[in-house]
């Protein structure tokens, strides 16, 4: 059987995808699934409201050569579809003064292979923190400014290697990742605090111990002033002077007296 | 020469006794509150700026009453000797105020304790600390205070916040509104300090680097001293006081026999 003999069909779909093979090495894009990924969650300030931390891309460009460039890309979630590997960074299609209103993605954090060494060096904390940058954030001029985000996002990332201004190697896109909203501080309820049991048993005892002594206080002026001493109690009695008036040779004879 | 009764000297005897442990108990209590007034944590800016400082009320009435407490049981101690009746009625009404007092010490400190919440402080801190654009004179005085205090306490406490840093970024604050949150996601005082006051490492601070900033809150730093002020206050007052109306009830029962 020659092969002209066979239906066009299968023919026709086994010839795109080797197309687009053709293609792709054409045009010298490498795609390896290797997806950015924040970095460990011990760092309390992995995400905030306008940064966050990714790992470092190491041993993951094999075979890159020494002169490639390569650069983070960030977009907003939903522009991920929009992004052409093509633009070139440094342009306003790619600045982050222009994200996200007028450009779907910037371009930022360049760098050559050798700042991601591999193996890893043991120890150490190799992270990208992505918008620490905030000098250049308005400045026109530093379209690959590494600035901070503009709002809570999602956003997803990518590296895309760059080797004579072409783009070489790109990796897959991450996880959505959310920046940190903060809560307005009027929201915070102060007030509504409980009165604890210590501080009514406190009250309560209190109240009724002064209402005792105020009773004790009015029963003893009442009954206590005109009782009579009781017996053996001490007493104070009285000075008593019994005067004897006689006119001869007598005098007074005060009572006994303690 | 007069008698009297064992029972009434026995009932002297105690009252003695009575008096003596008011006195001494009177001085520790002022000098107790004197030790809460000095302030030798540096809280009071913050008990200042709730505009609800009555622990420090409390703790200024306590001085007084101690003082008092002091004079009349030596006051009573010589009524009670003599048997003067007239002694020993200026005694009970005296008494009778400062426990009137002493009682509202009391029942301030504890009602006051049960105001101090983490969300109180939390919310007073994000609203003053570094607050630029105060009011008036007031308010600035207040804000002032806040921060310096603030600064102090994370400082020698090492830490951050009321809850931890993420009080920052959960919330809105004053201090976000002059630091922008890249360079700043938590004050600079949360970061580990080295010994001429700046940061061991400002990357890894602001990054939330275990070891490189202060991630527990100070909540503990603020309430434990507060709450020993108020129990100090209230409980240890509470105690005189019942100790005071056992007295006063023998007092009462002592004059009205005499």
């Amino acid at each position: 059987l020659r092969p002209h003999s066979r239906p066009r069909h299968p023919g026709a779909r086994t010839m795109l995808p080797l197309l687009l093979l053709l293609l792709a090495t054409a045009h010298g894009l490498e795609k390896i699934g290797y997806k950015p990924a924040l970095a460990s969650s011990d760092l309390g300030g992995l995400t905030t409201a306008s940064t966050f931390t990714l790992e470092q891309p190491r041993c993951v460009f094999k075979e890159l050569p020494e002169d490639a460039v390569i650069w983070l890309v960030v977009a907003t979630d939903r522009a991920t579809v929009n992004f052409n590997t093509s633009v070139k960074p440094g342009t306003p299609e790619s600045a982050f003064q222009q994200f996200p209103t007028h450009v779907p993605a910037y371009m930022t954090l360049n760098t050559t292979i050798l700042n991601y060494p591999c193996p890893k060096t043991p120890g150490g904390i190799t992270v990208l923190r992505v918008g620490s940058e905030t000098s250049c954030a308005g400045d026109e001029t530093r379209p690959t400014c590494n600035g901070p985000l503009p709002g809570p996002g999602p956003y997803r990332v990518k590296f895309l290697a760059l080797a004579d201004s072409k783009p070489s190697v790109e990796t897959d896109w991450s996880e959505p990742i959310t920046l940190r909203s903060a809560q307005p501080s009027g929201s915070i309820a102060a007030m509504g605090s409980r009165h604890s049991a210590g501080m009514i048993a406190l009250t309560s005892i209190l109240s009724i111990l002064f209402a005792i002594l105020l009773a004790g206080l009015v029963a003893m002026l009442v009954w206590g002033s005109d009782a009579c001493s009781g017996s053996g109690s001490f007493n104070k009695p009285e000075a008593v002077t019994v005067r004897r008036y006689n006119t001869h040779h007598a005098y007074d004879q005060p009572a006994a007296r303690l | 020469m007069a008698k009297i009764s064992d029972g009434m000297r026995i009932l002297q005897g105690l009252l003695v006794f009575g008096n003596v442990i008011i006195g001494m108990c009177g001085i520790a209590l002022t000098a107790e509150c004197i030790f809460f007034v000095s302030d030798p944590h540096g809280l009071y800016p913050l008990l200042e700026a709730t505009e609800n400082d009555d622990i420090y009320a409390a703790a200024w009435i306590g001085i007084f009453v101690g003082f008092a407490l002091f004079a009349l049981s030596i006051l009573g101690i010589v009524g009670v000797i003599k048997s003067n009746r007239t002694l020993l009625m200026v005694y009970i009404i005296l008494m009778l105020i400062t426990y009137a007092f002493e009682m509202a010490s009391c029942i301030t400190a504890a009602t006051h304790q049960d105001f101090l919440t983490p969300n109180l402080f939390l919310k007073q801190m994000l609203e003053r600390y570094n607050k630029s654009d105060t009011d008036n004179n007031n308010d600035k005085w207040m804000t002032e205070g806040v921060t310096k205090t603030w600064n102090k306490l994370m400082l020698q406490n090492q830490c951050c916040g009321v809850r931890g840093p993420s009080d920052w970024q959960e919330y809105t604050s004053a201090f976000r509104v002059t630091h922008n949150d890249a360079d700043f996601p938590w004050p600079r005082n949360c970061c580990v300090m080295d010994a001429q006051g700046s940061p061991v490492n400002l990357d890894g601070c602001k990054l939330g680097v275990p070891g490189y900033y202060n991630s527990n809150g100070c909540y503990d730093a603020i309430s434990g001293p507060m709450n020993t002020h108020a129990w100090g206050v209230a409980w240890f007052g509470f105690a005189i006081l019942c100790w005071t109306f056992c007295v006063l009830l023998g007092t009462m029962f002592y004059w009205s026999r005499i």
